[in-house]
C-alpha cells in the first residue's frame, strides 16, 4: 500500500463546523452577561426543546466534560472535585467538570477567549442516562444560586408504553409550570412545536449522514461523527443544526458517488459500543487508520439518532425520545439494537468499552459481550478505559489488544 | 549457511526474546536478553546470538516477524504481530490441541482461546495494573527483601498456603505484612501469592474445557507459579518445552509461513522499556 493511496480525504463539512462552535460559544457568552437574555443548563438528551422554547440559550455541561477529555486535562482536575467529596470513580465527566469550575479555568477561554462556561439562570437535567447527573447539577445550582429542575423517567426499559409516556409527559408539564412561575414567562405552544419540529429534523439528517456508513466503503467513520455530532446536541432546535446536516449530508452523498472512504483501503468495519476515549480519540483513530479498520458505526454516535415528530403532541414526541434512547433501555432491546446494528453496517467485529467511571453507558458488565460473541459468532473486544479519565486506560496495553483483534478478524478471514 | 532462515523477535517489556527456525521449522537459534533501556539494542543483541548458534548471517533470514511490548522498535523486521497472535500460534505448534494459552509475562498477563480449528476465538489481558503479572510477584519479592527466585524456592517449601486476597501490588505487599506480623509461615505467603496469581488468571478463562498450555517468562522460571495454576485450575498445564519462547517461537513460524496479517511496522522514537525490576527474572 503507497502512502498516496492511504491518503485521508478529509471531510469538508468540519470546517464549517469550527465556525459555527466559536458562534454558539460566544453567543453563549454573551447571552450570560446580557441581562435581556436568559441562560439554562441542560442535559444532552434534553429537555432541551422547551427552554429553546422559553427563550432560553443553552449551554450542556456534558459537551465541556467531553472537551476537557479531548483537551487531555481531566486527569489535573478531577482531583480537585475528588477532594470536594467527589468520588474518582463516579462520573469523569461531572468530577473534570466540577474540578475546572473549582480551578476557574476552562479550555473555553482559550478556545474561544470567553470567560468560560456560561453562568445559568436555570439548571434542568435528565435522569434517563444516568442519576449522576442531578449531583452534577446541584453542584453548579449551588455555586450559582441558579433554579434546578429535573426530569426523572422510568428507567432500563424494554417496551415503552403509553403509561410511561405520560407519566413523563407530567414531568414536563410541571416543569413548565415551574419556568413559568419561577420566570414569569407564558410557554408559547407554536414555538414548543417549532423547536420539537427542528430538533426531529436535525435528528433525522444526523440519522441519515450515519447511515451512509452502511456503505462499504464508509465515507465517515466513529471518530469523524465525534466531531461532527455537536450540533445535534447543541444546536438542537435551530435552522443552524439543519443547515449544517444538509450539506453534511450531501457531502456523504456525494463521497459515496466518489467510493471516497474514511479509511482509505477499508479492510474490517467494526462497532464501537460505549462511550469514547477523548483523551486518546487521535491515537485510536490513527490506529484504525493504519489497521485499514473502519469503526462504521456505534452506539454512542446513535444516542442522537431520534424518532421522527409527526406533529402531534410535542411533549409526546420529548417524552418518548427521552424514554426511548438506548442507554435508558434493558438489556434484552440493548443487544436487539446491537444486532440490527452489526447486520446494517456489515460489521466484522465488535469493540465493548468498557468505561471505569460511566457504568451506565457501558454494556460488557453483565455478560452481553460474551453473548454477543456466542450467539452471533462476533469477535467482541471488552477495552478497559474511561471516558475521560486517561488514568484508566493504558494505551499500550489497549493498542496491543486492538492490533491482536484485528488480527483475529484477519485469521477469521484466511 | 544456504538454507532460509525464519525469525521470531519477542521484545517484552522485561526480556526480549529471538528464535530462529529453518524451512522445517527446527529451531536453529535462540537467545534471550534484558530490554534494557534500547529495544533496538536488545533485538540487534539476541538476533546477533542466535545467528552466531545457528552459524548463520542476517543475510540468511528471509523474513522477521517483530511482536512484544517493543515490536514497533525492532530493526529490520519485516513485520509486526501482537504477543496474542504469536503466543498462540507458537504454543499450538507444540500442542496442536490446546484451548487455552495462558502467558504471564513481566507487564501483561494473557488468557487466549482457542476454537477446534486453532483459530484464536477469544483473549483476555490484565487490565491497567500489575495484578497477576511478573512485575506483581517482583515487586513483592523486594518488599520482602528476597529475589523472585528465592520467592520460588520459599513457596516450594510450603505444604500449605495463605490466601492473598488483594489484587493491587501494593495492597497485596501490605496485605503480606501483615500476615508476617500475624505469624504466618512465610512458605505459605510465598506459596498464596503464586496461588493469587493463578486465581486472577482463572477468572480471565472463558471457557474451561479443553487442554491449557501456560508460556511466558514466570512459568519458565518459576516452579511455584506452576504448581499454583495445577493447583488452582484442577488440571495439568500442559509447559511447552521452552515457555519463555512462546511469542518467538511463533513469530518464526509465521515468517515462515508467510502470514499477510501486515500490520505497518513502526519508525517511532521507542519508550522507556518495562518498568519491571530486570535481573531477577527473565519474564
Amino acid at each position: 500500500m503507497t502512502d498516496t493511496a492511504l491518503k485521508r480525504v478529509p471531510i469538508e463539512s468540519q470546517k464549517r463546523l469550527r465556525g459555527l462552535m466559536r458562534d454558539y460559544f460566544v453567543d453563549l457568552d454573551a447571552a450570560a452577561k446580557d441581562p435581556s437574555r436568559r441562560v439554562a443548563w441542560c442535559t444532552s438528551v434534553g429537555p432541551t426543546e422547551i427552554l429553546t422554547a422559553f427563550g432560553f440559550e443553552v449551554f450542556f455541561p456534558e459537551n465541556h466534560g467531553a472537551l476537557l477529555g479531548a483537551q487531555k486535562v481531566s486527569h489535573t482536575l478531577i482531583p480537585r472535585a475528588v477532594g470536594a467529596g467527589y468520588c474518582p470513580e463516579t462520573c469523569s465527566y461531572m468530577n473534570s467538570d466540577i474540578g475546572a469550575s473549582l480551578a476557574g479555568w476552562s479550555p473555553l477561554q482559550d478556545i474561544y477567549d470567553i470567560d468560560g462556561p456560561p453562568k445559568p439562570d436555570l439548571l434542568a437535567y435528565n435522569t434517563n442516562q444516568c442519576r449522576e447527573v442531578q449531583d452534577w447539577f446541584k453542584f453548579f445550582s449551588s455555586k450559582h444560586d441558579a433554579e434546578i429542575l429535573g426530569v426523572r423517567p422510568p428507567l432500563y426499559l424494554g417496551d415503552v408504553t403509553s403509561r410511561h409516556v405520560d407519566f413523563v409527559k407530567g414531568q414536563l408539564r410541571e416543569l413548565i409550570e415551574r419556568i413559568e412561575r419561577s420566570f414569569g414567562l407564558k410557554l408559547d405552544d407554536a414555538r414548543l412545536e417549532e423547536s420539537v419540529a427542528k430538533s426531529s429534523k436535525a435528528s433525522s439528517l444526523w440519522r441519515e449522514v450515519l447511515e451512509t456508513a452502511r456503505t462499504r466503503p464508509a465515507p465517515l467513520s466513529f471518530w469523524d461523527g465525534l466531531i461532527l455530532m455537536a450540533p445535534v446536541i447543541l444546536m438542537r432546535g435551530s435552522d443552524t443544526a439543519i443547515e449544517f446536516y444538509e450539506g453534511l449530508l450531501a457531502e456523504m452523498q456525494q463521497r459515496l458517488v466518489d467510493g471516497v472512504g474514511a479509511i482509505p483501503g477499508e479492510r474490517f468495519r467494526v462497532y464501537w459500543e460505549g462511550m469514547p476515549v477523548w483523551p486518546r480519540m487521535r491515537e485510536l483513530s490513527e490506529k484504525f487508520f493504519d489497521l485499514q479498520t473502519v469503526v462504521a458505526a456505534s452506539t454512542y454516535c446513535n444516542s442522537w439518532a431520534f424518532a421522527d415528530y409527526d406533529g402531534g403532541d410535542p411533549l409526546d414526541w420529548m417524552a418518548r425520545t427521552s424514554l426511548e434512547i438506548f442507554i435508558n433501555r434493558d438489556e434484552v432491546y440493548k443487544q436487539s439494537f446491537l444486532e440490527s446494528m452489526f447486520e446494517e453496517f456489515s460489521i466484522d467485529g465488535a469493540i465493548f468499552h468498557n468505561a471505569r467511571t460511566c457504568p451506565n453507558n457501558t454494556n460488557s458488565r453483565f455478560g452481553m459481550a460474551q453473548r454477543v460473541r456466542e450467539e452471533l459468532g462476533l469477535p467482541v473486544l471488552v477495552l478497559d478505559g474511561d471516558l475521560t479519565d486517561i488514568r484508566f486506560f493504558s494505551t499500550a496495553q489497549s493498542m496491543t489488544n486492538i492490533e491482536a483483534f484485528i488480527e483475529q478478524l484477519e485469521g477469521r478471514r484466511s | 549457511m544456504t538454507k532460509p532462515l525464519f525469525a521470531g523477535i519477542d521484545a517484552g517489556s522485561s526480556a526480549t526474546k529471538c528464535v530462529l527456525i529453518d524451512g522445517d521449522g527446527a529451531f536453529v537459534g535462540s537467545s534471550v536478553l534484558a530490554s534494557g533501556l534500547s529495544y533496538e539494542e536488545a533485538a540487534a543483541g539476541v538476533l546477533s546470538q542466535s545467528l552466531a548458534e545457528a552459524n548463520a548471517t542476517a543475510d540468511d533470514i528471509e523474513a522477521c516477524i517483530a511482536t512484544g511490548y517493543g515490536r514497533d522498535w525492532v530493526p529490520g523486521a519485516t513485520r509486526k504481530l501482537t504477543e496474542i497472535t504469536c503466543h498462540a500460534r507458537g504454543a499450538r505448534e507444540w500442542y496442536p490441541q490446546v484451548r487455552n494459552i495462558i502467558d504471564i509475562g513481566g507487564q501483561d498477563t494473557k488468557v487466549i482461546r482457542l476454537d477446534a480449528t486453532g483459530q484464536i476465538s477469544d483473549y483476555r489481558m490484565n487490565a491497567k495494573c500489575a495484578a497477576g503479572t511478573g512485575t506483581f510477584l517482583e515487586s513483592i519479592a523486594v518488599k520482602l527483601g528476597m529475589t523472585l527466585p528465592e520467592l520460588d524456592t520459599l513457596a516450594a517449601e510450603s505444604e500449605s498456603h495463605t490466601v492473598i486476597n488483594s489484587y493491587c501490588t501494593v495492597f497485596a505487599g501490605t496485605e503480606v505484612l501483615e500476615c508476617i506480623k500475624s505469624g504466618k509461615d512465610p512458605a505459605d505467603i510465598a506459596r498464596g501469592l503464586f496461588r493469587s496469581i493463578a486465581s486472577r488468571l482463572f477468572e480471565m478463562i472463558v471457557s474451561h474445557d479443553g487442554p491449557v498450555a501456560a508460556t511466558g517468562g514466570v512459568v519458565a522460571h518459576c516452579g511455584s507459579m506452576r504448581a499454583a495454576l495445577n493447583e488452582v485450575l484442577d488440571d495439568e498445564v500442559l509447559l511447552p518445552p521452552r515457555p519463555q519462547f512462546a511469542g518467538a517461537y511463533g513469530a518464526a513460524l509465521m515468517a515462515r509461513e508467510g502470514s499477510d496479517v501486515t500490520v505497518p511496522t513502526g519508525g517511532r522514537e521507542a519508550p522507556p522499556c518495562g518498568s519491571s525490576t530486570r535481573g531477577s527474572c527473565k519474564c
